[in-house]
Parts: C-alpha cells; sequence; structure tokens
C-alpha cells in the first residue's frame, strides 16, 4: 500500500513541482524509466509468486536503471544510441509483457477459483 | 507429505543425536511456515495482503522510495515530452541534423527572397522606364501638336495688324510675311482665326484672300508666337515685310505682348499613304 502511495506521490510531486533535469541525464531519463517499470514489474511478479526479497528488488531495480542507462550512453558514444535505445526499448517491452502475463495468470487464477 | 515426513526423520536424527525430551521443543518448528503461508496460497490473496492494511515495514519503505522515483522520472519525462518542442529529448545527432535542416532551408528562403527582390527592383524599374517613356511621349505630342496646329498654344510674341483699306494686298504678300516669320523663329501662328501650318496655302487677290480655303478679311490679325526681339526686327526691316505693304498703301503695325495666344486649331489628319518607319 505504502509502496503505492511512493508511485503516486512521485508521479504528482513530478507533474506539480516540475523539477530540472540535468542536461547531461536527460537522454537517459526515458529508457531509466522503462528499465525501472521493468523492475517494478518483475517485483510485482515475485510478490505474487510469494518470493519477493526487498533487498533483490532495490539491486535489480538500481542494476536495471543504471544498465539501461549505460546502454543508452555507450550507444551515444558509438552513434548508433538511437538503434541501441530501440533495442533496449523492446528488450524491456517484451520482459514487461511477459511479467504482466504472469501477474496476469496469477489474479485472474485466483479470481476464477 | 514428504514434507511432513521430513522433519520427523531429522526428529528421528535429532533424537537418536540428543536422546531426551526434544519432542516438545521441536514439534512446533514446521508450524511456523504453515503460519506465514495460510494467508498468501495464491497470488491474489498475495496481493491483498500487502494492499489492505498498510503496514510499515522496512521492504515496503524501500520500495515505495523506489516507486516514488519511477513515479517522479515517468511524470518528468511525460511532462518534458508533452510540455516543450520535441527538440528537448532530442539527441545530438538529431539536433545537428535539424539544425542543418534548418540551415538549408534558411538559404533557400534567403535566395528565394533575394530573386523576388530583383525581381522587383527590376519591375519598378522597367515601371519606372515605362512612365519615362509615356511622359516623353506626351511631351512629344504636345510638341508635334503645336507644330500641326492641333492643341493651342500661348507664350510671348507679337501681334501684326495689316489693315487693307484699298484691297491692294495680295495672297503671296501674306505668304511673304508668314515666310519671313518663320525664318525669324515663329513657332505658332494664326491668321484671322485659321492656324498656319505646313501644309497652309493662300488664295485670292484684291481684298478677296483666303487661308487654307477660308475667306479671311481686312484687317488682317497675325498672332505670331516667338521671340519678340527676333519676329519684330524682321519684319521691319528695310525692304522688309512693312516696307512693302507700306508701299502698297496698306499698313502694318506690330505690337509685342508677353503673352499671346494661339487658340485656333486644325484637326489632326492621318495621312493616307505615309506610314511612320520609325517602328
Amino acid at each position: 500500500m505504502i509502496a503505492v502511495l511512493g508511485l503516486v506521490v512521485g508521479v504528482v510531486v513530478g507533474l506539480l513541482v516540475r523539477p530540472e533535469v540535468p542536461a547531461v541525464v536527460e537522454p537517459y531519463l526515458p529508457i531509466a524509466v522503462v528499465a525501472a517499470l521493468d523492475a517494478v514489474f518483475g517485483g510485482l511478479r515475485a510478490m505474487l509468486d510469494g518470493i519477493f526479497v526487498d533487498k533483490v528488488f532495490v539491486v535489480s531495480f538500481l542494476s536495471n536503471v543504471v544498465v539501461a542507462a549505460l546502454i543508452v550512453f555507450l550507444g551515444d558514444k558509438l552513434g548508433v544510441g538511437a538503434q541501441l535505445s530501440t533495442g533496449v526499448v523492446v528488450v524491456l517491452g517484451i520482459r514487461i509483457f511477459s511479467n504482466a502475463a504472469a501477474i496476469r495468470r496469477h489474479v485472474f487464477r485466483a479470481w476464477g477459483r | 507429505m514428504s514434507n511432513e515426513q521430513n522433519p520427523s526423520g531429522e526428529q528421528n536424527h535429532h533424537r537418536h543425536a540428543r536422546p531426551g525430551g526434544a519432542l516438545p521443543p521441536e514439534a512446533p518448528a514446521p508450524a511456523p511456515p504453515p503460519a506465514a503461508r495460510p494467508e498468501g496460497t495464491s497470488g491474489r490473496q498475495r496481493l491483498r495482503a500487502g494492499l489492505w492494511p498498510p503496514r510499515v515495514s522496512r521492504a515496503q519503505l524501500i520500495v515505495a522510495l523506489l516507486l516514488f522515483v519511477l513515479g517522479l522520472g515517468l511524470a518528468i519525462q511525460v511532462r518534458s515530452n508533452s510540455d516543450n518542442s520535441a527538440l528537448r529529448g532530442a539527441r545530438q545527432e538529431d539536433l545537428v541534423r535539424i539544425l542543418d535542416e534548418l540551415d538549408n532551408r534558411t538559404q533557400r528562403l534567403e535566395d528565394e527572397k533575394q530573386r523576388l527582390d530583383d525581381q522587383r527592383t527590376e519591375l519598378e524599374n522597367s515601371s519606372d522606364q515605362a512612365e519615362e517613356a509615356r511622359k516623353q511621349t506626351r511631351e512629344k505630342e504636345r510638341q508635334l501638336g503645336i507644330l500641326a496646329g492641333t492643341v493651342a498654344a500661348h507664350g510671348p510674341g507679337i501681334t501684326l495688324t495689316i489693315s487693307d483699306p484699298t484691297g491692294a494686298v495680295e495672297a503671296d504678300m501674306l505668304l511673304d510675311t508668314i515666310q519671313e516669320l518663320r525664318a525669324a523663329g515663329a513657332e505658332a501662328i494664326q491668321i484671322n482665326g485659321v492656324r498656319v501650318v505646313a501644309d497652309t496655302y493662300f488664295s485670292g487677290d484684291g481684298g478677296e484672300l483666303g487661308v487654307d480655303g477660308r475667306k479671311i478679311e481686312a484687317p488682317y490679325e497675325f498672332k505670331v508666337i516667338g521671340k519678340p526681339q527676333d519676329l519684330e526686327p524682321a519684319l521691319n526691316i528695310p525692304g522688309g515685310v512693312v516696307q512693302t505693304l507700306e508701299k502698297e498703301q496698306a499698313t502694318a503695325e506690330v505690337t509685342r505682348a508677353e503673352d499671346i495666344v494661339v487658340d485656333a486649331l486644325r484637326p489632326a489628319e492621318r495621312p493616307d499613304y505615309a506610314r511612320s518607319s520609325s517602328q
């Protein structure tokens, strides 16, 4: 519950305060957000599976964000930034979908019974 | 079943290791897992359990913090994407490309502007030239009109009045007068309301004179535009027009005037055969 509240508060603060993002971080923000979403879906699935461990979640969240940003950064340096970030988004999207499918299976099977 | 067998096996093992009343304390050991499990055998129940009674635990707080960061990033990104133009999130190479395109476009538009400016200048010039040509044409038309007698004229000049009580003035005398005046630089002449032009002719004799077929009667009044200082002496020179007329008992009187109006007109005639070869 508190976690959901955290998400809501984050969105509201982001919309209201409109913080200035440093220009260096700006290109990596969208990818980082997608990576974080992936981590969150993974965490949700783990929770439904009953194997949720907060440490694992923290590590996967942070490492997801960092690795995604790193890949985009590397891509920018190599001159294939656009393609590489597309690739990262595709991979993360696939993972999000598979996690969402697992979550759905949990929730709806429960309802089915 | 195997789950329950294992602990019993362990208990047996323990019993071997530590014989004694070890059973009662170890019996609850399997109990905690079932105690933790019953709430969340299914995912949905676990979800509900996690959602509703809001418990402040370390895990919840950490997850809340991370989700807060996620929400923040999400909101910022959505906002910056929808608020500002697409330029804000664009990467460097895209920006360079966009800048290049804009530069090219600016260049093209500048070129076009230059071209249109040139065209405008050209058109203005040509219209100026056309206006100038039209002005010159009008001016020329006026000048030629004065010569051809199609427009009225005024200017300094003289009035020559010939009174002829005896009817002695002949047509050739009038013609001589005209020649003399022309030689002295007369620019527009009319006699008794008849404009004198290039093809003017005199006819008749003895007081029955005609100019261009129109009868005129004495006194003959010449209105002449030209330089008075030239015209008057030209008529008065010894042996000239005035003396010749006076010899015939006609009197000629010359009067200078600052403004002579020659307003007798002649219709412009279109030549039947002659055509301008200049155009």
